[in-house]
């Protein structure tokens, strides 16, 4: 999958992503929208889609493999993929580059990258919006900008969001409102991160763009760059500094962690990550000659277990083996295998 | 971060309510700040969706802008409804509630003013990564494009004017504004009036453009 390609500080910043909104002139937004708008917006995007090379999917029509591959791909809700709001998906080559049509806009570009690269995203979405723009009457205003379906992103209809990993932040004091005010200070939103069965992922945080107007594509980038470049550092002196000063306490939770995920035979996706940011808290700064393992190997585990669409999908007794099939799934990837 | 409801900056000091960012005087005034007060918590949040909130705004009843009354005429939306979940129900809705309430949320960004690009050519957006964190593996660095993008809008372009329909006023007037007006804002029944008003002016160059606009959406 994408986020397992390189990407820049990966150590910090999981994967970038970027969604540019927009909706065809003619039709009320989702919310508001018969069954006959929703089937007119797909045919219209199904047209549209065989000019830019992309393959539209109804989410009704979806079996469970393409559910799965759809949740790892762009992390869509659970909920999403199996209701029958005639929604779809415009699908190309390029893994975690894709529309979904009917959601909260009638059109969602969606562009996730990994590491810390927005001008990438964006770039990729922005193509993307510019045809769709050329073959369709999007609803544009000189005054507002392109108009979406929620005021908050209204104008140019982008929000830049990243998903960072920050243990030595959160474990340092006082660390999380520095960084929260850091943000601000740039119109950005710095939020824990929350899985929709609303356990909270420890360690890790999304960061937003709050502001869409008042700013050009160029300016919302370079904002995006100097927040993430000032959080990576933050992160970085935090992780160090617990290092150096507790160093014999981070390399014990270092290898216990690192020796639980190489062996256990059931465990659960909060302790995983628990566990997983004491490794990556230490991969830096501390002696790791003993274990085996590296920053891609941290990141392939933190995304894939993350992102198992079983968790939700299993039901009754096959739920009480996921547990199992997890720790297998964790042993494989600490070993540097993959099972999937 | 500022105040979802009345946009004022918020510092150290706020209240999450259901999702939403409050200051201390709005949560004071809606009354749940005794409830739900947190401090600095950020860890401990969980972030429900705004879909939740309008139980909670409409206990508020002093907020002079919670108006059930006014509506989108083209999609039935309540002023009360966008104002609680920041959710518009068409593109009308933009002309509709545009003088009021916008203005009051777009105060969240500190700016209602587009910047961005037009329609149809992407943005010519360019990297300013320089360097690669040591250790890691850069990206095949960006070209670097010289070629700044200039904002799309001139500064000194004139604010479009609202178009109203409006019996009192000479074809004139009315064909002026709309020459002046974001055509992608303007009601339908306005453009359709204008385009009439247009032609018996001989003004073809606009009734033209009207029925385009009239047209791109009838087909939308
Ligand atoms: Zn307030
Ligand atoms: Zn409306």
């Amino acid at each position: 999958m994408w986020y397992e390609n390189e990407g820049r500080n990966t150590d910090v910043v999981l994967s970038t992503k970027v969604i540019i909104n927009r909706n065809i002139k003619g039709f009320p937004f989702p919310p508001k929208m018969s069954d006959a708008d929703r089937e007119n917006v797909m045919g219209m995007a199904r047209q549209a889609a065989g000019s830019m090379g992309l393959n539209f999917v109804r989410t009704d029509e979806l079996d469970d493999n393409a559910k799965k591959d759809l949740y790892d791909q762009f992390f869509s809700g659970y909920a999403f993929l199996n209701s029958n709001a005639k929604t779809g998906y415009l699908l190309g080559k390029t893994e975690g580059l894709g529309v979904i049509i009917n959601s909260t806009d009638h059109l969602s570009i969606i562009s996730m990258v990994p590491g810390n690269d927005a001008a990438l995203a964006y770039k990729r979405a922005d193509d993307l919006a510019a045809k769709f723009e050329q073959c369709m009457d999007i609803a544009f205003s000189d005054r507002f900008g392109f108009l979406t379906s929620q005021i908050k992103t209204v104008g140019t209809g982008v929000q830049i969001m990243a998903t960072l990993a920050l243990p030595g932040i959160e474990k340092t004091q006082g660390a999380v409102q520095v960084l929260g005010q850091r943000a601000e200070k740039y119109d950005w939103q710095m939020i824990p991160m929350t899985r929709p069965d609303g356990i909270r992922e420890n360690g890790i945080y999304i960061l937003s763009n709050l502001a869409t107007l008042g700013l050009t594509e160029q300016e919302l980038i370079d904002r995006a760059a100097k927040v993430i470049d000032d959080i990576i550092k933050l992160e970085d002196s935090c992780r160090k500094n617990i290092c150096t000063k507790k160093k014999a306490v981070i390399e014990d939770q270092y290898y216990r962690a690192y020796a639980v995920l190489k062996y256990c035979r059931r465990i659960e996706v909060p302790e995983v990550l628990t566990l997983v940011n004491w490794l990556r808290l230490g991969q830096k700064y501390i002696d790791t000659s003993d274990a085996d393992i590296d920053f891609k190997t941290i990141n392939k585990l933190t995304q894939k277990v993350r992102r198992n669409y079983d968790d939700y999908a299993r039901k009754g007794a096959r739920k009480r083996d996921a547990s199992a099939e997890r720790a297998a799934l964790v042993r494989d990837i600490m070993r540097g295998g993959d099972r999937t | 971060m500022r105040c979802e409801r009345c946009g004022a900056l918020i510092g150290n000091s706020y209240v999450r309510f259901n999702g939403t960012l409050l200051c201390d005087n709005c949560a004071r005034d809606l009354k749940i700040d005794e409830i739900f007060r947190r401090q600095n918590s950020m860890l401990e949040q969980s972030f429900p969706s705004l879909s939740e909130i309008p139980s909670v705004f409409s206990l508020g009843s002093e907020l002079d802008f919670a108006n059930a009354k006014i509506r989108c005429p083209r999609c039935g939306m309540t002023l009360k409804d966008i104002d609680s979940s920041g959710q518009l129900g068409c593109i009308e809705c933009y002309n509709t509630f545009n003088e009021t309430i916008l203005k009051n949320i777009l105060k969240r960004q500190g700016s209602s003013e587009y910047l961005g690009r037009k329609p149809g050519k992407a943005a010519e957006t360019t990297s300013n990564v320089t360097e690669p964190v040591p250790g890691q593996i850069p990206d095949a660095p960006a070209a670097k494009d010289v070629s700044a993008k200039t904002p799309a809008q001139a500064a000194g372009e004139e604010k479009p004017q609202k178009v109203q329909p409006d019996a009192a006023q000479d074809d004139k007037a009315i064909l002026d504004r709309l020459r002046k007006a974001d055509l992608g804002t303007v009601p339908d029944d306005v453009l359709e009036d204008g385009m009439k008003r247009a032609a018996a002016a001989e003004d073809y160059d606009l009734a033209a453009r009207l029925r385009d606009e009239l047209k791109s959406r009838k087909e939308g």
